[in-house]
């Protein structure tokens, strides 16, 4: 009974899949044409310096001296809210970089292209990244904190993926791949990112 | 049904051609062989077909190489797209972790429906089972990726995928719902795997009808000039 539940399951995911790349390829959905004006009023801007300081154990450990386990897990809560937010905002971010990259690597210039699949490559990985953590912050704001007593610097890696390490070579893929931008233009992606 | 099988063996022929034209036996070298494999087995049992030990023998000995070139080529395929997404030591447990579950839901399917042959044939028929098995999932698993990553889907690992994935799930399907069928099974079965399978070497076909941008590798790229330079640099302390 088992073995044929799994196989309706397995066979439906397959079929589904199917279906999906067909859509696919009849809309040749995502193809678009996507320029820098698409990419930098797009972006929401991370906060990394937070995100370092959320993710610091020695923080961390302050507030589990300072508080009451009962306040500890209060703010414990809101700082795993917060840093989901974050990791949001890195999916957004690299998902806008990787249909920008996507475009650009069509370009005849070889260099620009070569740039462009750096920097989809880095989104890439900043995605996967954010969702890996984004899963195990929100079983842990699902299931109440006290089970788990989650640890939010244990976060920093995720899948063997240093967070904030991937974001800061996006944001150095980033500035390879756009810096023929004006030098205003340079700044709002700078500051978005 | 005799003409509709050789529907399979000519697009194959054809699928051979694009892929010499494509030079994909540098970047997919796994599938390449098991096409070039597919067109040798059709040619093989065409050239016995008369002969019934010898067809017998045929049949089962190509059988065993595909049930094999399945594994491979799925193992080629997931390296190609996860090997490019993350260095991640996890990753490379992915395939393993695949490979024993569809073990396992095989040689489950076959406790509770056992196959009609005995001896090494039962041991290809679990392995072809598997084989399936483990195409779906590599396929489903990596046309979640395309929209949770934004990986682009028109790549040739996906094409290969898509093909498998489609003609293992119609198997699967067939396998465990036409069963139902009784006596009928075995020509409803027949038919299903000779169209769907022309479906999945047309889509092999499709995907690699069109050329797959190769990118030069930095070293043949000529090295940025020192105003590139100074730009980039600038631009690099702005950002921080």
């Amino acid at each position: 009974m088992v073995v044929i539940i799994f196989t309706w399951v397995i066979v439906a995911w397959g079929a589904l899949s199917c279906i999906y790349m067909l859509r696919c390829a009849w809309s040749r959905f995502p193809k678009r044409d996507v320029d820098v004006d698409d990419v930098i009023p797009f972006l929401y801007p991370v906060d990394l310096s937070l995100a370092e300081s959320l993710l610091d154990p020695a923080a961390e450990f302050e507030f589990r001296w300072k508080l009451s386990p009962r306040q500890f897990r209060e703010a414990q809560r809101k700082r795993m809210r917060l840093y989901l937010e974050l990791t949001r905002r890195m999916a957004h971010n690299s998902r806008v970089l990787v249909e920008y990259a996507d475009a650009e690597k069509q370009s005849a210039d070889l260099r620009r292209a070569n740039l462009a699949s750096a920097l989809q490559d880095k989104a890439i990985e900043v995605r996967l990244y954010a969702l890996l953590a984004g899963i195990k912050l929100r079983i842990w704001l699902l299931l109440r904190s006290d089970i788990l007593k989650p640890v939010l610097s244990q976060l920093r890696t995720a899948g063997d993926i240093d967070g904030l390490e991937t974001y800061h070579a996006l944001k150095t893929a980033a500035t390879a791949a756009f810096v023929q931008l004006p030098p205003d233009e340079f700044d709002s992606l700078s500051r978005n990112l | 049904m005799k003409m509709l099988e050789f529907i399979p063996s000519c697009l194959l022929v054809v699928l051979l051609g694009v892929l010499v034209r494509r030079r994909v036996y540098a970047a997919l070298p796994c599938f390449f062989g098991y096409a070039a494999f597919a067109v040798g087995a059709d040619l093989a049992r065409f050239a016995v077909h008369n002969y019934r030990h010898s067809y017998f023998l045929t049949y089962w000995i190509t059988e065993a190489g595909y049930d094999i070139l399945g594994v491979v080529v799925m193992h080629e395929v997931l390296h190609t797209v996860l090997g490019g997404l993350t260095r991640a030591r996890w990753v490379r447990l992915i395939f393993p972790f695949l490979l024993i579950t569809s073990i396992g839901l095989s040689v489950a399917r076959a406790q509770a429906t056992p196959p009609k042959v005995g001896g090494l044939l039962f041991y290809i028929v679990i392995g072809e089972i598997t084989v399936r098995f483990l195409q779906v999932l590599i396929f489903a698993g990596l046309v979640t990726l395309v929209p949770v990553l934004g990986l682009r889907w028109r790549q040739y690992p996906f094409g290969v995928a898509t093909g498998f994935g489609l003609y293992a799930t119609v198997m699967l399907l067939t396998t465990v719902k036409f069963s139902d069928f009784g006596t009928r099974f075995k020509l409803l079965w027949g038919w299903t795997s000779v169209v769907t399978y022309s479906v999945a070497v047309l889509i092999w076909i499709w995907f690699f009808s069109v050329p797959q941008k190769a990118l030069a590798p930095s070293s043949e790229l000529s090295a940025p000039s020192p105003g590139d330079l100074k730009q980039y640099k600038d631009a690099l302390r702005r950002m921080r």
